[in-house]
């Protein structure tokens, strides 16, 4: 099956590290525009207050500010997935990012000290900063811009998803567990800060938008409903991104503000967030509790999973509220199960709001439901890598929410890790002195070919050569960093014989590029490759038929190779340039160029939340060795190992690159990084007391790719962006779990916890307390 | 953030900005300082940039039979290179080469350790178990000698007068009958790199030819206002031999280091885990 490829499969660095690693790639920070403006926001002081008034005129009248702006003097519509999202605020403040004002000025130092001049008055109000507080009849209602589609006024977003007969799966089960799990909040942290530079024409009324989106076409739609503009009259242009990792899949307020000073000005205006401000205003992981209960009968199979999870929706509703979309996957899907019942709901608060991030609820839920088939595994009496290896899902299969797996390699992954890690020989391994060790499993379902939640999920591609022999390939795709640029240049150089540096990709301009829906899903790979394939598959038969007149030989077979066109029966070749200056300069005159636009065949899922929804399904398994300190309560991640269904390795060093980074994310989420917050404030906005983990912490990571080919992908390949991080902390926890003979349900897993878990077990000299009796 | 600068490429230059300048602050690495200053701006501000002083006293280190004398501008990468200070002075090592990250090191020095006065400060709390002495010189360039301890004031606040600047610093010479050395830094905190210091141990502790304790330092970081020299906990180990020393010794040991500690709980940890901690580790440097 596997064909002899060239190019694909090979360690190819990025196409663009030389720019990015010298700093001469221009990121949104390096734009300057003639006659450019620097614009600041004001942000509420108190997360929970009436706003009396606001007075900005003062800051009108200091020297060098060209605009302020309040709610009062712009004409938009609200923004975010639910619409329940002010641009602007007024009247009220019920978040601490809330933007009151904002202001354009011809230094970034005036523009910040205009925003000092700006008096406002506020009545501050006690918040609601815990969801059953807001779930409280009493409570008021904290998003006045959502009406009664649900029973409780501070509920933004529902789910429900069931499949099999519950009641009789749990009668059939030996054991049943139930653990609640806190999760909590982490932000992106992404080393270039959040930025924009807009910049609206006066006289065609075109706005310009150098903007770091993930998702530029819906950003471009989100944008003009937000400003009453045609989508088609703005421009968007990405810069080189500094990191997504799903942040920049919602539009934030600060994006059309400064378009709206740009608009107000009629001159270029640039916002860029401190990095104080990007830990404050940019989104996180949404926090959230999971209930879980499981069973299992008494041969080991699991029988059903009921599910109730809350989530802190913070004060507005961003795509981190429609998580439950993959985390009910997650629970219906990852291993066999019978029954399931999930319910899931988002509630208002005045905490801050979420977004989407890597994995999108997918840790969240891969924690709870790994540690809960510890726990049963445990009950039962039966080794844990065991009840996984028996439950696992396998080739062929449909599950119960109608996910169907045309490949799996769980099985293979599962065994990998078991083998590699030693598994059983370090589960049971002395536990004495002060530094024990332990040793985790956890395993992971995601969705590895697109995601079907908007109308098309689809990727356009032009392609063209131009007479020199050099090829450009202007994709709807956009990179954010994960490399896919490198992998479309890869194919076309495999597919055409064109050398990797005679090949260019455009994929920056919403005015150039077809459409695509974004990076997101872990899809660009999969649906740009495929999408470019069949750009390439047109191209071909153009530049077959001109070779086979070139070459008068009545061929109809090429092959292309080393910039040559060459005939399979009779080997002649032809230069891949000269057969396109004969289609350009001769008749019939035709250009060398190709477009293609390719749907994946997933399907949209249902209103009970079942169908097909990706064109393929990516698994991994990890085992992770820890060491805890019981002094200071310190884990040492040791080893991990790391198998992962890939479809086909297309770059093994980008692979590799996208384990690595996931995983020190995962181990972060384990462990150290949460963004504290108390009555609606976050109390550690900078690196030095989020604590995100730096290269010095990465642990040795040993990773094998499991090749399973699905004939969906490109040359057989899955998504893989966002599957390294998913079970990483739920492997994590089980090692400490295991190393400690203690059970932990939140996260991080602080040294603090941890210490005080063997403490409190110390001195109560109980065997099994868990971490929400500390 | 907004300041003036001056930079002194001599020590008279440097002596003669300090009589000067008016409202100033020393600018060693900077390290802390900007950080401070972007949470802080001072107005009219005057930044005396040390960097380009070029005097062998200021920014380089001397042996002699005193011990060793670095002067204030030696770099925490300068210490983590230094043989000499690895083997006789391991402490001081150790506490350097877990300073924040390999860039930071380059440019963070010894004298703005101390004289940021943190609680947290690593090299600060390994120069106290050493019993340091700064050299603090006036604009006059006479200096006075002050014991590490009566340097380090509170949080923040040093013995430094106004018109004096940190020269330099003495470390004593190990005993001279001494013959192993038993020293080192330990750092707690949640990430290996660019951390602060939620608790941090230093010690040094000499044995003779016997293995029998001659003399010892312990100092603990982020437990009290000050980084604090457990003196009674050094004198419990004075004639002991480290080898053989029982169980109920190291608990009475670390009780006694303990005994120095009145953490608080900040968002980093609680004074519980701070005390916690501080116990587990001090019986662990007899273990």
């Amino acid at each position: 099956m596997k064909k002899e490829l060239k190019v694909i499969g090979k360690p190819i660095p990025k196409h663009d590290a030389n720019i990015r690693a010298t700093g001469k790639a221009v990121y949104g920070h390096d734009i300057v525009m003639p006659d450019m403006l620097y614009g600041a926001i004001l942000r509420t002081e108190h997360p929970s207050a009436i706003i009396e008034s606001i007075d900005v005129s003062e800051a009108k009248k200091l020297a060098g500010v060209h605009c302020v702006i309040t709610a009062e003097d712009v004409d938009v519509n609200n923004i975010g997935y639910k619409r329940d999202h002010p641009i602007l605020k007024t009247g009220e403040a019920n978040c601490t990012r809330d933007e009151i004002a904002a202001v354009a000025a011809d230094t970034k130092e005036i523009a910040q000290q205009a925003l000092k001049l700006i008096k406002v008055k506020y009545k501050v109000r006690k918040g609601i900063y815990d969801v059953q507080e807001a779930l409280k009849k009493s409570a008021p209602q904290i998003n006045k811009f959502i009406s009664g589609k649900f029973e409780n006024k501070n509920t933004a977003e529902i789910f429900h998803y069931e499949h099999g007969n519950l009641e009789e799966e749990k009668k059939r089960s030996k054991h049943i567990v139930t653990r609640k799990f806190t999760l909590p909040r982490m932000t992106h942290a992404c080393m270039a800060t959040s930025n924009i530079t807009a910049s609206f024409n006066l006289i065609d009324k075109k706005l310009l938008l150098y903007s770091s989106t993930q998702v530029p076409f819906l950003y471009q739609r989100d944008m003009a409903h937000a400003l009453k503009m045609n989508p088609s009259d703005i421009r968007v242009i990405q810069p080189v991104i500094g990191g997504g990792f799903g942040s920049k899949l919602d539009m934030h307020p600060f994006e059309p503000i400064c378009a709206l000073l740009s608009i107000k000005t009629g001159k270029p205006v640039q916002i860029l967030y401190t990095r104080e401000e990007e830990f404050i205003a940019s989104p996180i992981r949404q926090p959230m509790e999971i209930e879980l209960t499981a069973g299992v009968d008494k041969a080991g199979n699991f029988t059903f999973r009921e599910i109730n999870i809350v989530k802190d929706n913070g004060a507005y509703t961003s795509w981190g509220a429609t998580t439950p979309f993959v985390i009910m996957q997650a629970f219906s899907s990852l291993y066999k199960v019978n029954a399931v019942k999930f319910d899931a709901m988002a509630v208002y608060t005045n905490n801050v709001f979420a977004g989407s991030f890597r994995g999108y609820g997918n840790p969240q839920a891969t924690f709870a439901l790994e540690r809960v088939i510890d726990l049963l595994a445990d009950e039962l009496g039966i080794d844990k890598a065991e009840i996984r290896l028996q439950n696992a899902n396998r080739k062929g299969e449909t599950t119960g929410q109608g996910l169907h797996f045309e490949t799996c390699g769980l099985v293979e992954c599962l065994e990998n890790v078991i083998s590699k890690s030693h598994y059983n020989k370090k589960k049971s391994i002395n536990k004495e002195g002060r530094f024990k060790k332990g040793i985790g499993l956890a395993s992971m379902l995601h969705v590895g070919g697109g995601a079907k939640i908007y109308r098309s999920d689809g990727c356009g591609t032009i392609l063209k050569i131009d007479p020199y022999g050099y090829c450009t390939i202007i994709t709807g795709s956009n990179e954010i960093g994960q490399g896919s640029e490198t992998v479309l240049a890869m194919i076309a150089s495999e597919e055409l014989g064109i050398e990797l540096k005679k090949i260019k990709v455009i994929n920056t301009d919403t005015d150039v590029k077809p459409w695509d829906v974004g990076v997101h899903a872990s899809r660009t790979s999969f649906v740009a490759g495929n999408s470019l394939l069949g750009a390439i598959k047109i191209l071909k038969e153009k530049l077959n038929k001109k070779a086979s007149a070139l070459l008068k030989s009545g061929d109809s077979e090429f092959e292309y190779s080393d910039n040559k066109i060459i005939s399979v029966k009779s080997n002649d070749s032809i230069a891949l340039d000269k057969v396109v200056r004969e289609m350009h300069f001769s008749e019939p005159n035709e250009l060398a160029i190709a477009d293609y636009f390719y749907e994946p065949s997933s399907k949209f899922q249902d209103k009970d939340f079942k169908g097909n929804v990706s064109g393929t399904y990516a698994f991994a398994s990890q085992a992770i060795e820890v060491e805890v300190d019981t002094y200071t309560g310190n884990v040492k991640v040791l080893d991990v190992y790391v198998a992962q269904d890939v479809g086909r390795v297309l770059n093994p060093l980008l692979l590799d690159g996208q384990i690595e980074g996931g995983i020190l994310q995962g181990v972060g989420y384990a462990l150290t990084e949460e963004l504290l917050m108390h009555e609606g404030k976050i109390l550690n906005p900078n690196f030095h007391n989020y604590k995100m983990l730096t290269a010095s912490d990465i642990p040795n990571i040993h990773f094998s790719p499991v090749e399973t080919f699905d004939k969906e992908g490109p040359y057989g390949a899955k998504g893989v962006g966002e599957a390294p991080l998913i079970p990483t902390a739920a492997a994590i926890a089980n090692a400490i779990c295991n190393a400690l003979d203690l059970e932990f349900l939140d996260l991080p897993i602080t040294p603090e916890k941890v210490l005080k878990a063997i403490s409190l077990r110390n001195t109560k000299n109980n065997s099994k307390i868990n971490s929400h009796s500390l | 953030m907004e300041f003036n600068i001056v930079n002194p490429k001599t020590k008279s230059e440097l002596l003669g900005a300090i009589r000067k300048e008016n409202h100033f602050r020393f600018g060693a690495g900077c390290t802390d300082l900007l950080m401070e200053l972007k949470k802080k701006p001072e107005k009219d501000l005057t930044v005396i940039n040390l960097s380009f002083v070029k005097d062998p006293l200021f920014t380089g280190i001397k042996k002699s039979a005193k011990g060793l004398r670095f002067g204030a501008m030696f770099t925490a990468h300068k210490i983590v290179v230094n043989e000499e200070i690895k083997n006789k002075y391991h402490v001081l090592h150790e506490a350097a080469f877990n300073l924040a990250s390999t860039q930071i090191r380059q440019v963070a020095t010894l004298g703005g350790n101390l004289c940021t006065a943190s609680p947290s400060g690593d090299m600060a709390c390994a120069l106290v178990a050493l019993q340091a002495e700064c050299e603090l010189m006036n604009t006059s360039g006479k200096s006075r000698m002050v014991p590490i301890n009566d340097f380090l004031i509170g949080v923040r606040k040093t013995a430094l007068k106004k018109n004096e600047v940190l020269f330099g610093v003495a470390v004593p010479a190990n005993k001279k009958t001494t013959t192993n050395i038993h020293s080192g830094f330990i750092k707690i905190g949640t990430r290996r790199s660019m951390e602060c210091s939620v608790v941090s141990l230093s010690y040094h502790v000499q044995l003779d030819k016997n293995g029998i304790i001659i003399q010892a330092g312990i100092a603990i970081g982020a437990s009290a206002p000050t980084i604090r020299f457990a003196e009674s906990a050094c004198e419990f180990l004075i004639g002991k031999k480290l080898k053989t020393i029982s169980q109920e010794e190291k608990e009475r040991f670390a009780d006694k280091v303990l005994s120095y500690a009145s953490p608080i709980t900040d968002i980093r940890a609680t004074a519980w885990y701070r005390k916690e901690v501080l116990y587990n580790i001090s019986k662990s440097i007899l273990e």
